[in-house]
């Protein structure tokens, strides 16, 4: 794998490669060339199998990693394949025609994450947020818990101590701040 | 209707004959990693919160639990789990920094109420408390937070080994800020710390690098930063939460960082005491060590005039005159000291208070406040030890401070396992080293290796500077010939306390040995000399057990005009003398506005 992968990398320009495991390995590719790469990978490499596809959000880079994952069936041999596109106006060049299930794939990222993939079948229907009014979920500036506490009944939690507090009230109360604060 | 309708709702009875396709309880076990219910061994969890602190859905609350007590390294209270807000995301167990908490793989939990759906791991018996499966912290080189703490700069043994020079170098800004890391702000070190400082506070104040916020936090409960964070015998460290799975924080080293980088020019306008109220209540303090100086600065701050009286002829008492150069120079004590007598406290040097000037000081003053400390070095009282080279290890690092020069001979022999016999043992190396160019001190101890009172690094740097530290022997006896010391006879020391607990050391006759030596010095603890109390005085003063004077939360002694503090007191330690000035000048403050 090592040979195919070196002999891809000057025409595909891939950068860190990974050998994660004997059958396992990462490597990251350009937006621009991600397509190809797969394209070649399926056709030429015999990774014939789509595996998944997934997002993750770098909102300190503003950054989304997408992953592909592809399975060659004869060496049994997984390949990562990440790509770092820009968080804003975040959109992909959808990969539907080489295997038509990545477009269930890509509806979902578009739902969660907000990332476009124009031309994918139904990419903008909901897949399970049927009615959703705010921004994707799965972004990190997304308020999971202000969501939570402006859409469901509200529970309250248990009162919880601060161990440093409880201490100081078990163990030495009292102390020199508060004394002075009283006297000014 | 047709009969085919009629006879349709019939038809699903024949389901009842057929084999269901949902699970059956006991559903499927869960895989062997699999997260499920929590489990906390309670012995080991020490109740620092940091679960509770990374919960993202506020799950964990902390709360006391039967049967746990809050004591130093513990606050006594354990994670109560709710499960109507986990999402067993694992974090808390990845995070514990004791590894005390994980999770069954248990899955399956039925009941009506939803708010029965929470309770104590390990408190709260429940069916998969002993069950092996489950999530727990992987292990090793799995951590959240650095587990070795930023190594200090020193210089290295062959380099310091014949010079006074301070040789810890201190941490740069990067490394601080690398330290300060590591912390998990739990605060547990706050309640075993004696001044209670803020130690988690003055930490995020240097990972913010915000030194002014830091230097405000320090002298909240402690003026005298640049030299405990030199010398504080961190007992916080010993508690440090970090410190079960690795190095604990380097906190001292990290509070000299704050107090390192500010000038002395900077304080006042820094610690907001450019104009400070001024009463006319006056109190007189006896002896410049940390007790006194530290109260003094508190009772500054509180509106009053403060005059320490000092025997000899610089400030900072044991911290200046017992503790080595190497470990303290003499320009940081200064610039503590300075920064206190530029709030109107007065020094008076080389005023020796006898009971004639202590009865003045009664009528003068409104409040006297003694912090004389422990200057009376204790005898082994073996054979032989009234030698004239039979020294007191006290009266040795004293006469070094003041520049006088001590009889250094090729081979010493200390007795004592304290940080005190360090100190000698390496100043007298460091004299032996410039004098003949090679080291040749021995210090024994009653103590085994493993018990010995003086910090590991003192023992380790001793040895690495040449001196050889040989604990577990009692002293029996000086071999004198000819007027000359030859050696110390010393034997086996098997234990040192009986079973009751009281000081009565165990030795074993038949095993025996001898160090060679011109001189002996002896360290095996100090007693305080309070001389200067009239006698009619000592009459009205109650004292506790083993001599000392009895004092109350305040410090303040039965004779309510007369308070104490120190190592007289309580310690013996810098950081002890520093936290009884300042709760005695909160007592005398009291004392002053009740008057």
């Amino acid at each position: 794998m090592k040979q195919v992968l070196e002999k891809l990398s000057a025409s595909f320009e891939i950068e860190d490669i990974v050998y994660q495991r004997d059958d396992l390995t990462f490597l990251s590719a350009k937006k621009e060339n991600l397509i190809n790469l797969i394209t070649h990978l399926r056709d030429i490499e015999g990774f014939s199998h789509f595996v998944l596809l997934s997002c993750v959000d770098w909102i300190e880079d503003d950054k989304f990693q997408l992953t592909y994952f592809l399975n060659k069936p004869e060496e049994k041999y997984d390949l990562g394949i990440r790509c770092m596109i820009d968080r804003k106006e975040a959109s992909m060049d959808s990969a539907h025609h080489l295997w038509k299930q990545i477009a269930t794939y890509q509806r979902e990222i578009k739902e969660m994450f907000g990332v476009d993939f124009p031309g994918s079948p139904g990419v903008d229907e909901p897949f399970i947020l049927e009615g959703w009014d705010n921004i994707p979920p799965m972004r990190r500036d997304f308020d999971t818990k202000q969501y939570s506490a402006d859409t469901f009944f509200p529970r309250e939690r248990p009162k919880t101590n601060d161990p440093k507090e409880y201490m100081k009230e078990q163990m030495h109360p009292g102390e020199w701040g508060e004394y002075r604060k009283e006297k000014k | 209707m047709s009969l085919k309708d009629t006879l349709i709702p019939f038809k699903a009875w024949g389901n009842l004959v057929k084999k269901p396709v949902t699970l059956k309880d006991p559903m499927r076990e869960g895989a062997p990693r699999y997260r499920g219910f929590h489990k906390n061994d309670v012995d080991t969890c020490i109740g620092c919160g940091s679960c509770e602190a990374i919960c993202e859905n506020e799950a964990i609350v902390m709360v006391p639990a039967e049967g746990i007590e809050t004591k130093d390294g513990d606050s006594g209270l354990r994670p109560l789990v709710d499960y109507g807000r986990c999402c067993w995301c694992g974090l808390c167990v990845d995070v514990c920094t004791t590894g005390s908490l994980s999770l069954s793989n248990e899955h399956t939990w039925i009941c009506e109420d939803p708010e029965e759906l929470k309770y104590i791991p390990g408190i709260d018996k429940k069916p998969w408390d002993e069950k092996e499966e489950g999530w727990k912290k992987p292990v090793p080189n799995y951590h959240f937070y650095g587990q070795e703490r930023v190594s200090m700069e020193e210089m290295e043994a062959e380099e310091r080994g014949d010079s006074f020079i301070e040789f810890v170098k201190g941490y740069s800004k990067e490394q601080a800020q690398k330290e300060a890391d590591r912390c998990v702000e739990c605060g547990i070190c706050v309640a075993t710390c004696p001044a209670h400082m803020g130690i988690p506070e003055y930490i995020k104040a240097i990972r913010n690098d915000d030194i002014e916020e830091g230097m405000r936090v320090l002298y909240e409960t402690n003026p005298l930063p640049e030299i405990c964070g030199r010398i504080c015998t961190h007992k916080c460290e010993d508690v440090c939460s970090v410190g079960h799975e690795g190095d604990p924080l380097s906190i001292r080293w990290l509070k000299r960082y704050i107090a390192d980088q500010v000038p002395s020019d900077k304080y006042k306008e820094i610690l907001d005491t450019q104009k400070i109220y001024k009463g006319d209540k006056k109190i007189a303090l006896i002896g410049a060590g940390p007790a006194s100086l530290s109260a003094a600065y508190y009772l500054s701050l509180l509106g009053h005039n403060c005059t320490i009286f000092e025997k000899l002829d610089k400030a900072g008492g044991m911290m200046r005159y017992g503790i080595p150069e190497y470990r303290l120079p003499y320009d940081q004590i200064d610039k503590d000291v300075k920064y206190i007598e530029s709030l109107g406290t007065e020094i008076i040097y080389n005023t020796n208070v006898d009971a004639a000037k202590f009865m003045e000081l009664k009528e003068n003053y409104d409040v006297v406040y003694v912090g004389t400390g422990l200057h009376l070095g204790r005898s082994t009282a073996i054979p032989g030890s009234d030698h004239e080279h039979v020294f007191q290890s006290i009266d040795l690092l004293r006469e070094i401070t003041e520049g006088k020069e001590i009889m250094v001979p090729e081979k010493v022999v200390v007795i004592g396992g304290g940080n005190v016999a360090m100190d000698i043992t390496r100043s007298i190396a460091r004299l032996q080293k410039i004098k003949y160019g090679k080291v040749g001190v021995i210090t024994t101890s009653l103590e085994k290796e493993e018990v010995m009172p003086a910090d590991r690094e003192e023992v380790v740097e001793a040895r690495e500077e040449g001196s050889i530290i040989n604990p577990g022997w009692g002293p029996k006896s000086i071999e004198i010939e000819d007027g000359k010391i030859k050696g110390l006879h010393v034997v086996r020391c098997l234990s040192i306390f009986d079973e009751t607990g009281r000081f009565n050391p165990s030795l074993d006759e038949d095993d025996k040995n001898f160090f060679e030596a011109d001189m002996i010095v002896e360290s095996i603890g100090q007693g305080m000399d309070i001389s200067y109390l009239p006698e009619e005085l000592k009459e009205k003063i109650e004292f506790g057990p083993r001599g000392r004077i009895n004092v109350d939360d305040y410090f303040q002694t039965s004779l309510d005009w007369l308070f104490a503090g120190g190592d007289m007191i309580q310690g013996p330690d810098v950081i002890h003398g520093i936290a009884n000035g300042h709760k005695a000048a909160i007592g005398i403050d009291n004392f002053l506005n009740k008057k």
